[in-house]
């Protein structure tokens, strides 16, 4: 079964980075958000089953995306992928509802291993 | 000497590569001060020189007096860095490394010198592995600074950088901000870097951007 995931980063080149440590035999379709409010307009239409999502964005960040979600009881299996590697920016995120927290720079292979230790079926 | 402005591509590869480092320097400072950093997207403007000192009034803002620290790169990068308190940011770390009396203006320095120290370390030393990291010519030479040194006490912004004394036409302007969670403290960090330089990170993230 196809799974739609939502990969949400101001830059492109951040979100192509994500997009190429995606598992090859991971049956995905990809669409991308690159800040908090067209992330959330995605997730409403029912774009993001999983969501990698960045902490510092532009408009609405990464931290208010969680927040909003959170508040309005949605539901998605989020991983945030960010380059703010301070223990406290990881705790707030899983407080959030992510499930996961990914450093920036994304290393090969990393992402398999989330997907595996949450049951993902690749 | 003319120089071709980045394209998009190279714009947004620099500022998610600075993104990084930066990364690194604030979990550095948060270590330090024993709190949470607020981090902001990274800014990155080609400019020509006379527009530098706009720039950082832009960034820093008008109105206000600060005091900057400047270190000197050379090697695989070149150029300048430059980390700008805001003077009540200056006694708001003071009071947080524990100095309850008046700080002697000697233990002050040394304090600023410091903090700019680590975060110009922790930013160029991210950026840096990160290029080296992409191209596999051209990436000799280690990164090496200068002593970091006060350039500057309580002048407006728009002052600290003057054209005149870099023999440059066009400088890469990295910016920064580092906000301490519910204190009154900001720092900004400015990396200059001259045309040849420019023109180095241009080739590695033209590299970068066709391996996609």
């Amino acid at each position: 079964m196809t799974t739609p995931i939502l990969v949400v980063d101001d830059s492109a080149m951040a979100r192509k980075m994500l997009i190429k440590s995606l598992p090859a035999s991971w049956d995905v379709e990809i669409t991308q958000a690159s800040n908090g409010h067209e992330a959330l307009q995605a997730y409403r239409a029912g774009k993001a089953h999983v969501m990698f999502l960045d902490l510092t964005m532009p408009e609405m960040d990464g931290y208010q995306v969680l927040e909003t979600m959170q508040r309005e009881g949605l539901d998605s299996f989020i991983i945030v992928v960010s380059a703010d590697i301070q223990p406290m920016a990881q705790e707030r995120a899983k407080q959030l509802g992510a499930l996961a927290f990914v450093k920036k720079p994304v290393s090969p292979g990393i992402i398999e291993s989330v997907l595996r230790e949450y049951g993902v079926q690749l | 000497m003319s120089i071709a402005p980045l394209s998009p591509d190279q714009r947004d590869s620099l500022q998610e590569i600075t993104n990084i480092a930066m990364g690194q320097a604030g979990a550095s400072l948060a270590t330090l001060l024993n709190t949470f950093v607020n981090l902001s997207v990274p800014r990155i403007n080609l400019l020509a020189l006379p527009d530098v000192s706009g720039s950082i009034r832009n960034l820093v803002g008008s109105d206000v007096e600060v005091t900057a620290v400047r270190q000197s790169f050379q090697g695989y990068l070149m150029g300048e860095a430059i980390v700008i308190y805001q003077q009540a940011g200056c006694k708001e770390l003071a009071s947080m490394l524990g100095h309850t009396d008046e700080l002697n203006q000697a233990a002050e320095t040394e304090l600023l010198l410091d903090v700019a120290n680590i975060l110009v370390g922790a930013c160029l030393g991210g950026i840096t592995e990160q290029l080296k990291g992409i191209s596999k010519e051209n990436n000799s030479g280690e990164l090496r600074f200068s002593a970091p040194s006060v350039m500057a006490v309580n002048v407006p912004p728009e002052t600290l950088i003057n054209p005149e004394k870099l023999s440059w036409t066009h400088a890469l302007l990295v910016e920064v901000n580092f906000t301490l969670e519910n204190r009154n403290f900001v720092s900004h960090l400015v990396m200059l870097m001259p045309e040849k330089t420019i023109e180095k990170i241009r080739g590695v993230l033209d590299e970068f951007i066709a391996s996609f």
